[in-house]
């Protein structure tokens, strides 16, 4: 494994895959700088750059964007107090307050210090657990696979923040959604209503650009009309220099908080913003000092970004093991693996040793760079936080267009994109979550291929519930049905919490 | 520097008079990184060469690779659309799971055969062909074989059954990739697949009982043919290249070209020989006679097997 992981490392220093990773790197951190651009726009943009390139350029190039972005978002969230993604979220809290009290170099490097080391955790976790997950993976047959789908579904259901009944209403309209066209398994038409631009049905990619960048670009545009101005929020004069061995010290010196929030962040399947959000939670339980959490406190800090960028590696792990995506910035990656050519899934890491390791590699790397990326650039990356987003909408919406259009190059899924943008925003505006519909329509035509087999294996209906990992899993579901519930009544019990950013 | 001054002369002129003058879509009705995908991903830069223009490689997989049929039957014939065709088209077609047929096109040229391999799981208890054929005989219409439902690794299968006199029950996994995954966890105990699969078949992660081809092939010298084995089957995945019909004759004439001075390209054949891949370059009309008879084999393929629908 270490000698796979140094050829893959001495493959990827290269200046052919260098150069995309720290392009992607850069890209990713100030995607993620900016407040109302997410990790999940900024990979939408990207990846049809990446086309012509070979696979493994392409793919460090995303893994760069990814890590960068999870990264960048520090940036505004400790200097401006507005998260530039909704990972970022839980970082305001005592990053923003530090930098007001005089430190915001200190608040800035614990954060990207933080972001180092809990990455780093991440892809020890994505690098040991892929292998063997794989392995597991491959035991699964279609009964294990489609309760594991259900299971992914009713977790992000329970998992967002509106009402539970709003998440399972828009994960079933995902699964409408993949319904339409013709049927996985025999070609039949379904819920075309004879219109023959429907009997081809949708692709998950232009639904998910359409829903994800689109809507939110609308909702952006909605708030620019108060836009305030950015760049004067904060003391120009203000020092960001600060003694690195001394903030990695106060880092490295809470070691159990640091490897628990990266435990937190590399739970497979919760995105960043929910780990983010746990993590700083799990963090000020068990504080000693909980009351100091909100007024500034590095615990707060490390929490959160340490736990978000060790998610990246945990994301990682499900679509390079299982070939399910987690939420919808890894459901982006597992396009733009599929776009180049790789079938993610049990057989990934064994059939493309090569490209799984110097994805991996690429992964680690992009740690450094993305240091080095902020070192060099945090305070030139708040001017770029001043562009003004009527310049910057446009664009990164014609991108997305674009990156549609390039897919398959067919106007199609331009007009997917379209529709789904349109619907997209009327959720938005409705309060459901987009997270569960989104994974939905990804996980859709799965579960119902997965059912479809499971009954051409064998007409046992029980199998499902017999078979102990596929019972399991059911069990787990509906287990995390019911906890959503319970925590839902417990936070409405003390309804004093605040309400959270959508979750994108 | 002369050159230069008449390239620039002739700029204009060539720009409006040739054909492409924007990229050719090849649609593939399969996933990316199954066998088609990488067969033509291999033939597209090849083609491209001599036809003058970029060949985009466009996926549109599913329904049995009846969606990409139909797409590339609707669009403009142009020149500007080709489709990546195999047998398919025929069995589903008479199958009933698609409307689109190899009438709707004008063939450009075949491009290779793949010859068909029985492969079991290696968690079956079958050490060869025989011992499987003793396993079906007693266990009629239970042994699992993963297939692309009315296509090719349905009909293979299915021939299989008829000449054997067994009974198989078919689980639909649309695709090699997810077919070999089923295979290697033991989820299905049977499918048709490759020499490209040689790999697993050598670490014994899967077990080649019997090859499709009328001779046994030197890659694979164990492997018995099914006509050794008293089998009268012989099969192979046949790939060509077909443009909506309609297409101008100019466009077609110089695509043809390209198709032939591709296929002959000793760096094709190389490459294919990685995916148990035979060049059986047909031009257009033989390509033609070959589709008619191809058609008429898979009819009766379908009535025997009872899936005729048309």
């Amino acid at each position: 494994m270490y000698e796979l992981l140094f050829a893959g490392l001495a493959n990827v220093v290269q200046v052919k895959y260098l150069l995309p990773l720290a392009l992607g790197t850069l890209v990713g951190v100030v995607g993620g700088a900016l407040p109302g651009v997410t990790i999940t726009m900024t990979i939408i943009v990207v990846l049809p750059f990446t086309f012509g390139l070979d696979p493994l350029q392409g793919l460090a190039a995303m893994t760069g964007v990814y890590v960068g972005g999870s990264a960048g978002g520090l940036v505004t969230a400790v200097l401006l107090g507005i998260p530039g993604t909704p990972s970022a979220i839980a970082t305001t809290f005592d990053g923003h307050p530090m930098a007001r009290n005089g430190e915001p170099g200190r608040a800035l490097w614990i954060g990207i210090w933080a972001s180092f080391f809990g990455g780093l955790l991440g892809g020890i976790f994505l690098i040991g657990a892929t292998g063997p997950l794989a392995r597991i993976a491959l035991e699964f047959g279609p009964w294990e696979f489609f309760s594991l789908f259900v299971l992914a579904l009713s977790m992000v259901a329970g998992l967002v923040e509106a009402s539970l009944l709003k998440g399972l209403l828009s994960g079933m309209l995902g699964l409408i959604v993949t319904v339409m066209g013709v049927d996985p398994v025999l070609g039949r038409e379904r819920l075309t209503l004879g219109i023959p631009f429907l009997a081809g049905g949708v692709e998950f990619l232009p639904v998910l650009i359409g829903v994800f960048a689109f809507a939110q670009i609308m909702t952006e545009v909605e708030r620019m009309g108060g836009a305030a101005p950015l760049a004067d929020a904060i003391d120009r004069a203000a020092s960001l220099a600060v003694s690195h061995l001394k903030v990695i010290w106060e880092i490295v010196s809470r070691p159990l908080i640091l490897l628990w929030v990266a435990f937190v962040g590399v739970l497979p399947a919760i995105g960043g913003s929910a780990a983010s959000m746990m993590a700083y939670d799990q963090a000020k339980k068990f504080s000693r000092h909980p009351e100091r959490f909100g007024t500034g406190t590095p615990e707060g800090i490390i929490a959160s970004e340490a736990s978000n960028n060790a998610n990246v590696g945990g994301s990682l792990v499900t679509i390079m093991a299982f070939g399910i995506p987690g939420d919808a910035v890894t459901a982006v990656m597992l396009g733009a693996l599929t776009i180049h050519g790789i079938q993610s899934g049990p057989l990934f890491i064994s059939q493309n040793t090569q490209l799984a390791y110097g994805m991996f590699a690429a992964y680690l790397l992009a740690h450094p760079i993305m240091v080095l990326i902020l070192a060099l650039g945090s305070r030139w990356m708040l001017r770029v936080t001043t562009v003004p987003k009527a310049a910057l909408f446009p664009v990164v919406l014609v991108l997305c267009v674009v990156g549609a259009y390039a897919l398959n190059n067919t106007m199609t899924n331009v007009y997917v994109l379209l529709v789904f943008g349109l619907l997209g925003y009327a959720m938005v505006k409705t309060g459901f979550p987009l997270a569960p519909f989104i994974l939905g329509v990804i996980l859709g035509d799965q579960i119902e291929l997965n059912l479809v087999r499971s009954i051409m294996t064998d007409a046992n209906p029980w199998l499902f519930i017999t078979r102990p990992i596929s019972g399991g899993l059911l069990f787990a579901s509906v287990a995390s049905v019911a906890f959503a519930l319970w925590q839902h009544r417990r936070q409405q019990a003390k309804l004093s919490a605040s309400e959270g950013d959508a979750d994108f | 520097m002369k050159r230069f001054a008449l390239a620039l002369l002739l700029a204009p002129l060539v720009a409006h008079a040739q054909y492409p003058d924007r990229p050719i879509k090849l649609i593939v009705p399969w996933a990316a990184g199954g066998d088609t995908d990488v067969i033509y991903r291999t033939f597209a830069p090849l083609m491209q060469k001599h036809v003058g223009g970029t060949i985009v490689v466009a996926n549109v997989g599913g329904a049995s690779g009846t969606k990409g049929a139909k797409e590339a039957k609707d669009s403009p014939p142009d020149g500007y659309t080709i489709f990546a065709v195999h047998d398919s088209i025929h069995s589903t077609y008479y199958t009933g799971v698609a409307d689109v047929n190899y009438h709707d096109f004008e063939p450009l040229c075949l491009v290779s055969a793949t010859p068909s391999i029985i492969t079991a799981s290696p968690k079956t208890p079958w050490s060869d062909m025989k011992a499987l054929l003793a396993d079906a005989k007693a266990r009629p219409g239970q042994i699992t074989v993963g297939a692309t439902l009315g296509s090719t690794s349905h009909f293979f299968p299915a021939m299989v059954e008829k000449a054997a006199a067994i009974k198989f029950k078919y689980v639909s996994y649309e695709g090699t990739a997810p077919r070999m995954n089923a295979l290697l966890g033991g989820h299905i105990e049977l499918a048709e697949s490759n020499l490209t699969q040689k790999g697993k078949a050598d670490a014994g992660q899967l077990k080649f009982l019997a090859i499709a081809s009328a001779a046994r092939h030197p890659e694979v010298p164990a492997v018995p043919t099914l006509k050794e084995l008293g089998i009268s089957v012989e099969y192979a995945v046949n790939r060509g290249l077909i443009a909506p019909k309609g297409t101008p004759a100019a466009a077609l004439g110089k695509l043809r070209s390209a198709c032939g001075a591709a296929a002959k390209d000793p760096s094709f054949a190389e490459a294919m020989k990685k995916h148990g891949t035979i060049v059986n370059y047909l031009d257009e009309r033989g390509y033609a006679a070959f589709l008619k008879d191809n058609d008429a084999q898979n009819k009766d393929v379908a009535r025997d097997l009872g899936l005729l629908k048309r």
